[in-house]
């Protein structure tokens, strides 16, 4: 190994130190702020947590999931209809959103390629993704309410599920773009149509991203309060098994029972509070898993 | 869910197999098709049953729905301007607080948090936004609306007493902590994780070269993100601010318990007021006659609001990415 | 293989003094060393070019010379390498000044979403503060140095992001030495361009090493026999010989050397 090893000799050079003070403030500055406002972010996410915890949790017990919602100035009361309600709308509009956005999803991903009335859908769906959700309830007042004269469970969960459609179409979407070509192309070469290939083999193959959007469509969902208020409205005791007339549910329940002038219902505010955030919050965790799992 | 098992294991059902593939395959292919063009067919609902229910209202009132600041419903008189003012107060405040809180959030995630910790926060950060919108409306109205009337606008309001326009805009009659300036504040929060995300990923999505030659020419964290990692994210930024924006036109729950639903139109940003949102929140159910289409006349000017806010949105974030 | 070189008269001066010396140098990526025991003196204003097989550690030793490394933290570098006699991996050493004075072009063309005066100028406006009429003439000299001004002269004010690759490459070689750096660090600075491009870098790289001590990272043989004084050839993350150019690709010591230089394995 040729190595010269001389010790180096003096050259012409700047001085060291020019950095400006100014330059080093403002760096350090932006560090401490930026650090600052993420904190800020989390210690709200963990203000309210806690807030949920430690005003939730006295109200919680075994009467909150039996018995049902107090009537005002009555004693006691529990949450069990407006529970079961809440249930009841909610699987019902991710029953009504999760066939149609999977196929719509579907369309786009697999027969909608380069097609632009498939780029007009997708930009559209990414619209109603954040539309206001007090406009879908109004839009369902005027076709479901307002023509059948009375509020219902149906018209309460087809408003959930117009909410919940954007999210499916969106990431059976993605989900489906993310299945290699290849696959297709043996499920092709195998001489199945296109219809077997999507269902048996990419659907197949996409499963676990499906589901998470659908997850993740319920997360959005369940603690919908504005497109119930004129849909499925809210009241005091079990809903008719028709769902017609008012369905108790959770969200208008707490809206109600929160600032009304009865401790009990304030309690039930609190617990009803605690256990959807808790819910919601579980559910977006778990779905947020499925998808690292997948990757 | 159930669906999907269903449909997955459709083809190899016996049923299926039976009928010729073809028949299959055309009702596949027309019923996903039809599918996807309801969702043409329900923003394309949501537009006409706007218009159509609110007509009543714009008829008689005309353009003065939209300047007329009366709400009086002895006299069946409507107008939209105080909403409006509300609607668009609240969505400013929001972005004035929650834009730079955002962006300093997604510039920490992505150029200084230690890799152990980007995670939990980031997933903090997300969790922020599947809160339901009813819970921060609690948290305003049970923890930060007392906090906020004794520690800011009491203190606040005897300071700017008889100062001229300050005394005016910050000035609260009735130091109750509900307001515009309250509601605005708790939208700030909740837009906050949806701003965040996307410049997070913007800013992820710039090719790792071009931060290390910006700093590989001497330049300081601050400099390399304000002269080439923000200027190179661009428009995207703007257009999550905008998707920001859109998220907080329209919020409800949140605002209905803080904004303090007053009627009356007042100079002062700590005041109660109301917004299009959260007047048809509170009157929907009671509502009869006219004032039922003064309020969806109200949904649908919102609708046209947010849907050309998100638009433009979409248009601006779509060039880097789709989101 | 070694008579289709086309080398270049070599204006070797062995006396030349050493601005850059590295002593002892390892690196390491988390638990994995990358590199091992380096050592290396760099002669002030010459080129020297670091080769060998991909995965060799030539573009990481680079990467030590201005502390770029150190922007992901699970990288880190123990030895020492001496700039003028000061051991620039030492934390008292201010790692945005060292890279003021260490200048690197990069792989790929890097322009900063401004426009091209402002790309020339922003390295400049970090340090000093010119006169407006200092900072136009030290533009123009960066870009004329770098054989661009002709090309750009009548759009300064446009955005660097219009210009093709080979210019982009030569805006970033006249932002970085619009600084006035002491070395100029260049990772693989051509493999994205076409051959023209590839030659008027070549070129450049020529005249630049009048004024700047320069180091080279490059997978291509011809390209560090064109351009370079002194040449070191790395595999599996240490230094397998350091010698003159010409030795090392007419006269190699070592049988790795040989085998690579005449494209036996990399």
């Amino acid at each position: 190994m040729t190595m010269t090893s001389q010790t180096p000799r003096e050259l012409p050079h700047a001085e060291w130190g020019r950095v400006r003070q100014s330059r080093r403030t403002a760096d350090r500055a932006m560090k401490i702020i930026t650090t600052g406002f993420t904190f800020i972010a989390i210690f709200v996410l963990f203000w309210i947590l806690g807030m949920l915890v430690v005003k939730g949790i006295g109200g919680l017990s075994a009467a909150t999931f039996t018995a049902v919602t107090p009537g005002p100035g009555s004693e006691g009361g529990g949450l069990a209809n407006a529970i079961v309600g809440s249930f009841v709308l909610t699987f019902l509009g991710i029953a009504i959103a999760t066939p149609i956005g999977v196929l719509a999803g579907t369309w786009l991903a697999e027969y909608g390629r380069g097609k632009q009335l498939a780029n007009l859908i997708r930009f559209i769906n990414d619209i109603l993704l954040s539309a206001p959700s007090i406009l879908i309830g109004l839009f369902v007042y005027v076709i479901l309410v307002e023509p059948f004269r009375g509020y219902s469970g149906w018209a309460g969960g087809v408003a959930l599920g117009i909410i919940a459609i954007p999210v499916i179409v969106r990431t059976t979407e993605d989900m489906l773009n993310l299945v290699p070509a290849p696959l297709r192309e043996a499920g092709a070469a195998l001489g199945a149509p296109p219809s077997v290939v999507t269902t048996a083999v990419t659907w197949r193959a996409a499963k676990a991203g499906m589901v998470t959007g659908i997850l993740l469509a319920l997360a959005r969902i369940a603690g919908e309060t504005a497109p119930l208020l004129f849909t499925a409205l809210n009241n005091n005791f079990w809903f008719s098994p028709t769902l017609v007339g008012g369905v108790s549910n959770l969200p208008v329940t707490i809206y109600q029972f929160a600032s009304a002038p009865y401790e009990n219902w304030q309690q039930l505010a609190w617990a009803g509070s605690l256990i959807i955030t808790m819910s919601i919050l579980l559910l977006s965790v778990a779905a947020r898993r499925i998808v690292r799992g997948s990757k | 869910m159930t669906a999907v098992t269903d449909m997955t294991s459709a083809p190899s059902a016996p049923a299926i197999r039976k009928t010729p593939k073809a028949t299959f395959d055309f009702v596949f292919r027309n019923a996903s098709f039809l599918a996807a063009l309801l969702v043409l067919v329900l923003l394309a609902g949501i537009m006409v049953s706007m218009v159509i229910g609110g007509w009543p209202a714009f008829r008689e009132f005309g353009f003065g729905f939209i300047t007329s600041s009366v709400w009086d419903t002895q006299n069946e008189q409507y107008g939209a301007w105080p909403a409006i003012v509300g609607t668009l107060a609240t969505a400013m405040i929001a972005l004035v607080i929650g834009v730079p809180l955002s962006l300093g959030i997604a510039i920490y995630l992505t150029q200084l948090a230690p890799p152990w910790f980007k995670g939990p926060v980031s997933t903090a950060i997300e969790l922020l936004a599947a809160v339901p919108s009813i819970i921060y409306g609690m948290w305003g109205l049970f923890v930060f609306v007392p906090l906020f009337a004794q520690y800011v606008q009491v203190p606040l309001s005897n300071i700017v007493e008889g100062m001229p326009l300050i005394g005016t805009v910050l000035y609260a009659r009735s130091p109750s902590g509900l307001g515009i300036f309250t509601a605005g504040m708790i939208l700030a929060f909740m837009i906050i994780p949806f701003i965040a995300s996307i410049t997070r990923d913007m800013l992820e999505q710039i090719p790792s070269v071009l931060r290390e030659s910006a700093y590989g020419i001497g330049a300081t964290t601050w400099e390399v993100v304000r002269h080439v990692l923000v200027p190179q994210a661009g428009v995207a930024i703007i257009g999550a601010i905008m998707l920001g924006l859109g998220r907080a036109l329209g919020e409800t729950m949140a605002v209905t318990f803080v904004v303090g639903n007053a009627n009356r139109l007042s100079a002062s940003i700590l005041d109660p007021g109301s917004t299009i949102a959260s007047r048809i929140a509170n009157e929907f159910n009671e509502a009869m006659g006219l004032q039922l289409n003064a309020l969806i006349a109200l949904g649908c000017i919102l609708f046209f609001v947010t849907f050309i806010v998100l638009v433009i949105a979409r248009l601006l974030v779509s060039r880097v990415k789709r989101y | 293989m070694l008579s289709t070189l086309e080398l270049s008269p070599r204006t070797l001066d062995a006396q030349a003094p050493v601005r850059i010396s590295v002593r002892n140098l390892d690196f390491y990526y988390g638990e994995h060393k990358a590199l091992k025991n380096v050592n290396l003196d760099f002669r002030d204003r010459h080129v020297t070019a670091l080769i060998g097989p991909s995965g060799c550690g030539k573009s990481t030793l680079l990467r030590i010379f201005n502390r770029i490394y150190s922007l992901y933290p699970e990288q880190r570098a123990e030895g020492e390498i001496l700039l003028d006699g000061r051991n620039v991996i030492s934390k008292d050493v201010d790692v945005n000044e060292l890279r003021s004075r260490v200048g690197m072009v990069f792989q790929k063309p890097t322009p900063f979403p401004m426009s091209i005066y402002d790309n020339v100028a922003f390295g400049i406006r970090l340090y000093e503060k010119p006169p407006k009429s200092e900072l136009d003439d030290r533009v123009e000299a960066a870009l004329r140095r770098s054989a661009l001004w002709d090309e750009v002269k009548d759009k300064l004010k446009s955005s660097g992001m219009g210009l093709s690759g080979g210019q982009q490459q030569r805006l970033c070689i006249a932002r970085t030495i619009a600084q006035r750096p002491e070395v100029i660090l260049f990772d693989e600075p051509t493999s994205a361009l076409d051959p023209i491009s590839t030659g008027k870098i070549e070129d450049l790289l020529e005249q630049l090493k009048s004024d700047f001590t320069i180091v080279i990272v490059t997978h291509n043989m011809q390209q560090a026999a064109r351009i370079s004084q002194y040449t070191a050839f790395m595999y599996l993350g240490e230094i397998i010989e350091f010698a003159p150019t010409d030795t090392i690709f007419m006269n190699p010591t070592k049988k790795q050397t040989q085998d690579y230089v005449t494209g036996r394995f990399g």
